[in-house]
């Protein structure tokens, strides 16, 4: 009897090993790119704003720039920054929910490796919602098709020109582009 | 990273999760946190507008020599010799004057006046564009006499007010009239107060040296990848000895010159200087090499001096190459050109970072940002292709074979940029051809769009029998990388050589330990290692076998 | 068991070099096939510097060990001899399965029979001559030139010595370690190591 509870105990503390283990690996999703990194970002850009459901883009950052401004060298990432206000709408009306908007707006990272190619970043929007209820959920169940409709490219059409900041804002960064201001 | 994030994660979920109620309990505070990418600093400008201390003991707009309304380049250096009788002899020696340059071990004459490289080709046929990079007024031709005196061009490297412009188009004269450039942009340059920059003039700043360095191939960082227009106001990152709140070095603290010969020069690489730092000044002994500040022992450290017998400083100090957005061109294919758009009228298109991508006149481009550099060994000596050389077509040709092997004690591993090309060649007579791009006349291949015609006329201004057959042919251009050297904290590791397949997998002739190990040796030692386990294994097993047989008597 | 004779077969000094000496071989065998690239654990860069402070720290210890050889005339256990080998042979390929006596018994003036004193000799005469020749000529790569070594002198060789050498020690290692458990009980000659106490009977 006590081998069985013994076991399961053990498998229990197993189980939250590999948990432990691999849920960060589980929340985020790496794809190699087929293009550089401007193009990539480029046509994810395209993508978004071609993608419906009240998608729009919300800012470019450039996570490197600090690092260069403070005399250090790291290769190149950049942050797509988007946002659908028909998602991020009922999870900011609702009080016990707005703090998720941290995970606002939607991020999507393009990034080159020391191998010299290129990445793309994402986190798992639909496991994530899902730790959230149902509501949440659901809704990011929606972000999540429509994020992987985001990287997926047509090759044959000619690469778009980059959109640097945020359009129809001041300045770069994450500012008032969407109409739901999210 | 992700590794690390799987570790954070998780502990930030849970934090997320106790931090919610805390968060409504506590009220937020007012002041909102602006991530520091969302600022934008003005650019401060570095040119300083107040005249400095000078260093020099002649102030030029004090010269009567200068008081005139000066109509040309020409009348300007007449005005200079009047006092520096000697510089204009001086220049005619170098290669800025020259376009040629000789190699001391081989005899090869180069030069851009004798190769044909895989960017924009040769300037032969093409001087009335290519000579606005000419320290000189007026080679349109072959006819350009190089003895004149008053030709040599001391404005493009001696002014200071950044208004004495030179533009395509005009052999080396600078802009004497109101124009727009270029073409169709609705952008004007303004001719410069030739009083006035006669009048200002100084010691050789970035800018002078990279009016035409920096946009080599006619873009910026287009050719060398080393060196782009970021270099004007470069930050410590990008260079550490060049950056503006630093050391704030410019081109000719380390291109020391004297007699107007700069040091310095992809042609004669001091690809691998040893012994202590020298004392600058002192003629030959002070090569543009890192070493000459630095000697060849400059780490603290011994193991990483002992790395000097192989490795050039720029192989770990310089990881990757034109670090910023410029980017540079990674390959030209020529091919390409004379394809018109859908409208059947010459066109051009960006790539998505703004650089030019393809252009009816000049064919495709591909460009990169933070390149890592193709090593190889170099002893600073490159065999060029110059104009009439045979090559094979079937393979790529190499429009600079880099010198230098494992057991050569001149060389060093350096990082390389190899530029790919696909250009025309005379398919009979096996050799690159010369084509006459530049111009508004009739055969100009950016005037007509006609190879045939362009490479007629590029060919017989350069002396050489044309088939009349041409095809394109995949070309390599190797170029040593020497500029933007990084913060030492940013230097590469060591474990991205001494690793299975690191940065320096393909360089042969040299035993790096964790990369390289002797195959057979291993197979033999790790086998012994197995049968001697196994064997212990089997005395021990039988040891225990026999002594519970016999039972335990002890 | 009935009369047991303990005997004091390993001084203080000489317990403490032993275990030291264990522990940094194990650890020069961990980061140097680190180095040779056999596998990755503390990187690179950290393994080379510890492999060459556990060198140094070796090295150390053995000019004091030396120094203690000779001034308790401890030299003399590794003088060679081959009385009674064919019996030791004989005991570890038939003797030990039968609990056979083992031919040889230790006694404070011969701490090491026969075989081992072979062992240890050819370890001192052959292995560690060639495993520190080529492990010192490695570490000091940055002098050959001005030693004048480099013109006939290549890393790989050196490199391929050294890796022989630690293979060859990696073997030793295992052989000893098992050895160790071939004493009247398993942990005997362990026990006796660590105390410096020999049963005897």
């Amino acid at each position: 009897m006590l081998k069985v509870i013994g076991g399961f105990f053990a498998g229990i503390v197993v189980v939250a090993l590999l948990v432990y283990n691999y849920a960060g690996n589980l929340m985020f999703r790496e794809i190699p790119s087929p293009f550089g990194v401007e193009e990539t970002v480029a046509r994810i850009q395209q993508n978004i704003q071609n993608a419906g459901n009240g998608w729009s883009l919300s800012g470019l950052r450039n996570a490197a720039k600090p690092i260069e401004a403070d005399g250090g060298n790291v290769l190149p990432v950049l942050m797509i920054e988007a946002c659908s206000t028909k998602y991020s709408g009922p999870i900011l009306k609702d009080d016990s929910l707005r703090f998720l908007s941290n995970l606002m707006p939607c991020k999507i990272s393009v990034y080159k490796k020391s191998d010299g190619k290129t990445y793309i970043g994402m986190m798992n929007a639909e496991l994530i919602g899902s730790l959230f209820g149902t509501m949440v959920g659901g809704i990011m169940k929606h972000v999540a098709a429509d994020q992987a409709r985001f990287v997926v490219f047509d090759a044959s059409k000619p690469a778009p020109a980059m959109i640097k900041g945020t359009p129809g804002a001041a300045s770069g960064g994450s500012g008032a582009g969407a109409a739901g201001g999210c | 990273m992700l590794s690390r994030l799987k570790f954070i994660l998780p502990l930030a979920a849970a934090s997320a999760l106790l931090a919610v109620p805390a968060a409504f309990a506590v009220p937020a505070k007012p002041e909102a946190m602006i991530a520091p990418q969302a600022q934008t600093t003005p650019q401060v400008q570095a040119e300083a507008v107040g005249k400095p201390k000078a260093a020099s003991t002649g102030d030029h707009s004090k010269f009567k020599e200068l008081q005139k309304n000066f109509k040309t380049g020409p009348e300007v250096t007449q005005a200079c010799l009047t006092c520096h009788t000697e510089a204009a002899r001086q220049v005619q020696h170098t290669k800025h004057w020259t376009w040629e340059s000789t190699d001391p071990k081989t005899g090869q004459v180069r030069g851009k006046k004798n190769i044909i490289n895989n960017y924009c080709t040769s300037p032969v046929s093409n001087e009335k564009d290519c000579m606005a990079c000419h320290a000189g007024y007026g080679w349109k031709d072959n006819s350009f006499d190089f003895k004149v005196e008053k030709n040599v061009d001391c404005l493009i490297c001696h002014d200071t007010t950044g208004t004495y412009r030179k533009l395509p188009g005009d052999a080396g004269h600078p802009v004497y009239k109101r124009v727009e450039f270029p073409k169709g942009s609705g952008k004007f340059v303004e001719p410069a107060d030739l009083k006035k920059v006669a009048q200002s003039i100084g010691m050789p700043s970035r800018s002078n040296c990279g009016s035409c360095h920096f946009f080599g191939a006619g873009g910026n960082g287009a050719k060398h990848g080393d060196l782009d227009a970021s270099l004007q106001h470069p930050g410590k990152y990008l260079d550490v000895h060049m950056n503006e709140k630093g050391l704030n070095f410019s081109c000719v603290t380390c291109h020391a010159t004297s007699s107007h010969e700069v040091s310095g020069s992809r042609y004669n690489v001091a690809a691998a200087v040893e012994g202590p730092a020298h004392i600058r000044g002192k003629k030959d002994e002070s090569p543009a090499a890192c070493q000459s500040c630095h000697s060849d022992k400059p780490h603290h450290e011994s193991r990483l001096n002992q790395h000097t017998d192989k490795l050039a400083c720029q192989t770990c100090h310089i990881p990757l190459y034109a670090r910023n957005e410029i980017g540079t061109e990674a390959s030209w294919d020529w091919s390409q050109a004379t394809i018109m758009g859908p409208d059947g009228k010459p066109t051009a298109s960006k790539d998505s970072a703004g650089r030019r991508k393809f252009d009816t006149k000049k064919g495709t481009w591909v460009w990169d940002s933070h390149v890592i550099p193709e090593y190889r060994w170099y002893n600073g000596v490159s065999t060029y292709k110059v104009i009439g050389d045979k090559i094979d077509p079937s393979r790529t040709v190499q429009i600079n074979e880099v010198g230098g092997s494992p057991n050569d004690p001149d060389s060093r591993i350096w990082p390389t940029k190899v530029h790919r090309g696909k250009q025309p060649y005379d398919k009979v007579n096996n050799y690159l051809t010369v084509q006459h791009t530049a111009g508004e006349d009739a055969t100009a291949l950016w005037h007509n769009f006609d190879w045939q015609k362009a490479i007629g006329t590029g060919m017989k201004t350069a002396g050489l029998k044309y088939s009349g057959e041409y095809g394109f042919v995949d070309t390599e251009m190797t170029w040593p990388i020497t500029h933007m050297v990084a913060p030492k904290h940013d230097a590469l590791s060591c474990a991205q050589c001494h690793s299975k397949h690191g940065r320096l997998q393909g360089i042969e002739g040299v035993y790096l330990p964790s990369r390289d190990n002797n195959k057979w040796l291993d197979l033999a030692g790790w086998t012994l290692v197995l049968l001697s386990l196994i064997g212990v294994l089997i005395h021990g097993g039988l040891r225990i076998y026999t002594g519970k047989n016999k039972g335990q008597h002890k | 068991m009935n009369t047991v004779n303990r005997i004091y077969l390993y001084k203080r000094y000489e317990r403490f070099w032993h275990w030291s000496q264990a522990l940094l071989v194990i650890s020069m065998l961990i980061t140097g096939f680190e180095v040779h690239g056999s596998y990755h654990l503390f990187g690179f860069e950290t393994a080379v510097s510890l492999h060459t402070l556990f060198a140094w720290t070796l090295l150390t210890l053995w000019a004091f060990t030396i120094f203690w050889q000779f001034t308790t005339d401890e030299w003399k256990q590794y003088i060679p001899t081959l009385k009674k080998v064919d019996a030791m042979v004989r005991y570890y390929t038939f003797g030990i399965f039968r609990d056979a006596p083992n031919p040889f018994q230790k006694t404070a003036d011969k701490k090491h029979n026969p075989l081992q004193r072979l062992a240890y000799l050819a370890l001192l005469s052959m292995l560690s001559p060639v495993i520190w020749g080529s492990g010192l000529i490695y570490l000091f790569y940055a002098y050959w030139k001005s030693w004048g070594v480099d013109a006939w002198l290549n890393l790989e060789a050196v490199a391929f010595i050294h890796t022989a050498g630690a293979f060859m020690m990696l073997v030793f290692f295992i052989a000893h370690v098992y050895l160790t458990t071939t004493g009247h009980t398993p942990t005997a000659h362990i026990k006796t190591m660590i105390t410096g106490w020999e049963d005897v009977d």
